[in-house]
């Protein structure tokens, strides 16, 4: 029972009615300790969003053409990690010969990434809902890019509250917390919009 | 029965897969082959094996760049320029250069990974720099904070310098420390005397390779030197020298005085050395400085006790020794002859010597130093 | 508590062979930030201020400068030496760098004695971090109370 739903439209669902950090909350630790530097937020957007779409494509090839012929499911949580951990050691040899400049605004956040949970998140979502190769690719590309926007939005923010006197009690990761629901609640509103099944 | 393996095994199987995947791409990714490196446009030029840093490359080729920490991108002092497209700056390089040398991509050697042919500018002077294999042959006691060592150079045998130039001493790993580092020191002998090195080491507080002299070295020790380097020396002119020093600042013009008086150099030239220090107990070499001035009397030398102790009996000059050197300028040293400035010490020495030179007389481009920093 | 990318890399770069042989940190196994706050109270508690502080300290510095690297006796009180070496060391978070030097100010009235450096002071001013426990250039809050 293959989910059929357009590519073009999970696409734009998942960056923005069902982000998958505001609407899931999946990657928040990252989310929250880098997000108080603008230019690191970029960066690990970006490497995000790319680390996410190729390892989802590989993971979906592993899913279809070895878990499931062989009838392991019960594993793949594992076969995932492996698949991820191994992707992210390649694609950081690979930039670094390739492309110096990429592979420094990248840098120290490709490692960092193997451990965001939005990764396998976006990952078992891709299996559970029995998405196609397309949708897959879709789909991932989407919430990385989601994932992105969400991120550079929070320290756009957090850069406005530092100027802004906030009670003792709440400095740092408290109005954090809060901001994040603030941000959440708004994409809400988004939600219902169209259904990612 | 055995059915409960065989999931394992394939997640095994799949993990050691994606390993040897990432062991074959490394050995393809990772192998850069043979890069030529060209030293000022066709110079020299060198064939190696690329993926290591330039500094550390060049250094096995044996062309020595400075470099005080040996590599590890802390000290800043390798910089070359580099004519080829290395592509941009690492974070790693901006805090030790200027806007100005970015623009010209002046770059830090140990923090260039050799991934293709490169083309780089060197000083020629660097290209005489050797590394020396020596033993420590004695180690003396000058005053309560400087000691004076001697190497003797087994490979190569021989260094050739002129006074006034520094080496840099290679500290090994000792105590809690895990990396090797390299410090300067101006050499004290005579380049008369080409089988040993003469150095005079002040204990700086926290210094690890100050530290490690007056700790750790002993007489019979191995130790490694890289040099000679800088551009310290004596000009060849008629005109006056005025050389001013404190501490170990001594050992450049200790060279100069000796090596003059060996081979009766700039016979024209009077020399002038104010020596400052707070107390007696930083005095140090006094007899054998008066001695010269008998061996050589065109050479005059003023020492200077900024805050003499009573015990000292000090009868010779008192005050700082800017102040010194200003009364000196005004009442005593003739300007016939024109007059050239010497330093040998910190930024801030120099920077009050020379306000005092410029003031009385003596041009900024006559005055000499080592850069210090 | 849970190490930004940023403290860990600060943390990382305080440790010895990094900046410094010896390292900011001393034997002090405290994280950086439970290290300054610490301080930071002693601070208030001793009723001193971190510019005021760094004030002092690099007026000591000038003062003793006057010496050319010999030992001068300040407001006749401090017996301060500076001692300067080749090249620079950066501020571990990345905001710049100083001149590699040694200030050495012996108290005659206490009996104390600390050192410091350009970085020492920046990092006192700026970081209002005194380095670790251990650390032969750090500034203890009840010592520089006893010297100031």
């Amino acid at each position: 029972m293959s989910s059929a739903i357009n590519p073009v439209i999970l696409f734009f669902a998942s960056i923005f009615t069902s982000n998958i950090l505001l609407s899931n909350f999946l990657g928040t630790c990252s989310f929250i300790s880098i997000s108080k530097d603008w230019k690191s937020s970029f960066g690990l957007g970006m490497a995000v969003t790319f680390v996410l779409t190729i390892t989802a494509a590989i993971s979906w090839l592993v899913l279809t053409y070895v878990v499931i012929p062989l009838d392991i499911e019960y594993l793949s949580f594992i076969i995932f990690i492996i698949v991820v951990a191994a992707v992210v050691q390649i694609l950081e040899m690979i930039i670094d010969r390739a492309s110096p400049a990429l592979y420094m605004s990248l840098g120290i956040f490709l490692p960092l990434i193997t451990v965001n949970c939005a990764i396998l998140g976006a990952i078992l979502f891709m299996q559970i809902r029995q998405y196609n190769f397309i949708q897959t690719v879709f789909f991932a590309t989407g919430s990385g890019i989601g994932w992105w926007l969400a991120i550079l939005l929070l320290a756009a923010i957090r850069e406005r509250i530092e100027k802004n006197p906030v009670p003792a009690g709440l400095k740092g990761a408290g109005i954090t917390m809060i901001t994040i629901g603030f941000m959440a609640m708004a994409f809400i509103g988004f939600s219902g919009m169209i259904a990612v099944q | 029965m055995i059915d409960f393996l065989y999931g394992p095994l394939i997640t095994a199987g799949l993990a050691a897969g994606l390993a040897l995947v990432i062991v074959v791409l490394d050995a393809i990714v990772n192998n850069y082959g043979d890069v030529k490196i060209d030293i000022n446009e066709g110079q020299r030029s060198y064939t190696v094996r690329g993926g290591a840093n330039l500094l550390g490359t060049m250094a096995a080729e044996g062309v020595f760049v400075p470099s005080a920490c040996g590599g590890r991108g802390s000290c800043g002092a390798c910089k070359v320029r580099v004519l080829s497209d290395v592509g941009p700056h690492l974070p790693t390089e901006l805090p030790y250069l200027s806007a100005e040398e970015v623009t010209q991509n002046v770059r830090l050697a140990c923090q260039i990974k050799l991934k293709k042919d490169i083309a780089i500018e060197l000083a020629e002077e660097l290209f005489s720099v050797k590394k020396f294999q020596s033993t420590v042959s004695s180690i003396k006691t000058i005053t309560h904070d400087i000691k004076e060592a001697v190497f003797r150079l087994d490979n190569p045998g021989e260094i050739e310098f002129m006074a006034g130039q520094y080496v840099q001493l290679v500290v090994p790993p000792y105590g809690t420390f895990k990396e090797s580092v390299q410090r300067a020191y101006s050499m004290s002998s005579k380049p008369g005397d080409r089988q040993a090195v003469e150095l005079l080491i002040r204990l700086v507080p926290g210094g690890i390779a100050t530290t490690w002299v007056h700790q750790f070295l002993k007489e019979g020790d191995r130790v490694e030197l890289v040099g000679p380097f800088g551009e310290f020396h004596v000009r060849d002119t008629t005109a006056a020298m005025v050389c001013v020093a404190g501490g170990s600042g001594m050992a450049p013009f200790k060279s100069m005085f000796y090596d003059i008086l060996q081979n009766s150099s700039y016979p024209e030239k009077e020399i002038w050395y104010f020596f400052g220090a707070r107390s007696g107990r930083d005095m140090f070499y006094l007899d054998e400085l008066r001695q010269l001035e008998t061996l050589l009397p065109r050479f005059h030398f003023v020492p200077a006790l900024s805050e003499p102790s009573s015990d000292d009996k000090w009868t010779g000059e008192t005050g700082l020794i800017t102040d010194v050197l200003e009364r000196f300028l005004k009442e005593r040293i003739g300007t016939a002859k024109g007059l050239e400035g010497y330093l040998c010490g910190s930024p801030g020495m120099i920077n009050a010597c020379t306000t005092v030179m410029t003031r009385n007389g003596i041009n900024l481009e006559k005055i000499y130093y080592d850069k210090f920093a | 508590m849970k190490y930004t990318q940023i403290e860990r890399a600060v943390q990382e770069r305080m440790r010895p062979g990094h900046i410094t042989a010896l390292g900011l940190l001393g034997d002090d196994q405290r994280p950086v930030a439970d290290i300054m706050q610490a301080d930071s109270e002693a601070f208030s508690r001793l009723g001193m201020d971190f510019d005021q502080v760094a004030d002092l300290l690099e007026h000591l510095r000038s003062a003793g400068q006057d010496g050319l690297g010999e030992p001068i006796t300040v407001d006749n009180r401090y017996l301060v030496s500076t001692g300067d070496a080749r090249g620079v060391l950066p501020c571990p978070w990345n905001d710049g760098v100083h001149h590699k030097n040694a200030i050495t100010v012996q108290d005659q009235r206490s009996g104390r004695t600390i050192i410091y450096s350009d970085l020492s002071i920046h990092l006192l001013r700026v970081h209002h971090f005194c380095q670790g426990k251990g650390s032969p250039f750090r500034l203890d809050p009840d010592t520089l109370a006893a010297i100031l």
